[in-house]
């Protein structure tokens, strides 16, 4: 019985570093979500919380938006198509439903004599966007109707656009495809 | 000496309120749309927050011997130092979130802080006088910020814009421009202010100059 005592208070001794330690892991996981909240700049509530459901990987892009943006962007309906994969993800942290939409930019820019400055700079805002929310800043979309299928490739091709070489006088250029 | 605090609130209470307010501190609200964005604390708040925690500790809200030092164990002195770091940032943001984003009202309002926190300083209050400070000089903050500039930016204000531009009448060369808030923004900023200072009344307290007595007559080892 006289044990009993000595028990109790050794059990509340543990009590209290468990108490502790698991402070300080919720402290730093908490202040680390504040400091990526700031970093992250989101927008709206839907990206705000898009952002933590990513951080734990629970977020998921509509697929029903998805399917319907795509349909849209193989119709060459480029801001219809911007507008599903908007609604698909919301948060913007899905790189592959980024990287379409960035591919639309391309795509409605790309003119046989003349590039739009305006969408390819918006184009690669998105594509530099998707590749950040790939893992590793690598993203690979499988698309046979692309004729590109890396982001990197893609951020090439935009930022090709955006500046003016001799090379942009060759009249043969009109010929080059749209890719 | 300190009332031992609770290990739950030292460790999980006290870093979630001021973690918290240090998040809501920087969060801006636009009138127009409701979008967000987060603004990280500008320098003058940091030497504004260094400020007022030496306000706290010269007042005894604040006691450092109560979250670090030697009679604690390593585990102890880690929370204690996440609830002075993350103390410091709530104030930081605190100070943010209650100063205008710019213009020379952003100057005034950072210069009244700062000579308020002199003049405390200068004063040396005790515990319970600087709650009551820090009540109204953040209290007076929120309502010019979000109560009077939001109803001198917004033209729907009525009898209450009217009432300030009389009152303001005179009190200055040119008309003064308001800042135009969203609504939520105002409530967002007094729920901050209210988990602030929340926090700052379960901050560890000194005990009564009685009881040292007596644990020093009867312990003198736990005084050292």
């Amino acid at each position: 019985m006289r044990g009993l005592p000595a028990a109790r208070a050794t059990m509340g001794a543990v009590r209290e570093v468990l108490v502790r330690v698991a402070g300080l892991v919720f402290a730093a996981a908490y202040a680390a979500f504040i400091v990526s909240v700031y970093a992250r700049q989101p927008r709206t509530v839907q990206q705000l919380a898009g952002g933590v459901a990513a951080s734990v990987g629970a977020y998921r892009v509509d697929p029903v938006n998805f399917q319907e943006g795509l349909r849209f962007f193989r119709n060459d309906q480029f801001p219809e198509a911007r507008a599903a994969f908007e609604r698909a993800d919301p948060a913007r942290q899905d790189a592959e439903a980024q990287f379409y939409i960035a591919y639309s930019y391309y795509r409605q820019g790309w003119g046989h004599v003349y590039r739009d400055d305006t969408l390819y700079r918006q184009g690669l805002e998105v594509v530099d966007r998707a590749i950040a929310r790939a893992p590793g800043g690598r993203l690979v979309v499988a698309d046979p109707t692309l004729q590109m299928h890396t982001a990197d490739e893609l951020r090439a091709e935009l930022q090709r656009g955006l500046v003016a070489e001799l090379s942009d006088f060759n009249p043969m250029k009109v010929l080059e495809p749209r890719k | 000496m300190t009332r031992p605090l609770p290990a739950a609130r030292e460790a999980f209470l006290l870093p979630a309120l001021f973690l918290t307010v240090a998040g809501a501190g920087g969060l801006r609200i636009s009138p127009a749309g409701g979008g967000l964005s987060f603004v990280p604390p500008p320098l003058i708040t940091l030497v504004l927050a260094v400020l007022l925690l030496g306000v706290m500790a010269r007042a005894g809200l604040l006691i450092p011997s109560g979250l670090l030092g030697d009679h604690r164990t390593g585990l102890e002195n880690a929370s204690g130092t996440v609830v002075v770091l993350s103390l410091f940032a709530a104030s930081a943001q605190l100070f943010t979130c209650l100063t205008p984003d710019a213009g020379v009202l952003r100057l005034v309002f950072n210069l009244f802080f700062l000579f308020l926190l002199w003049n405390t300083l200068a004063a040396q209050p005790d515990r319970t006088r600087l709650l009551r400070s820090l009540v109204v000089v953040f209290g007076w903050a929120y309502v010019v910020r979000y109560v009077a500039l939001a109803a001198l930016a917004d033209p729907q204000a009525g009898w209450t814009r009217r009432l300030l531009t009389v009152l303001l009448e005179g009190a200055t060369s040119g008309p003064i421009e308001g800042e135009a808030t969203a609504p939520l923004a105002g409530y967002v900023a007094f729920a901050t202010l209210a988990l602030y200072m929340i926090g700052l009344v379960l901050l560890p307290r000194a005990l009564p100059p009685g009881t040292v007595a007596i644990v020093a007559a009867r312990a003198p080892d736990v005084v050292e």
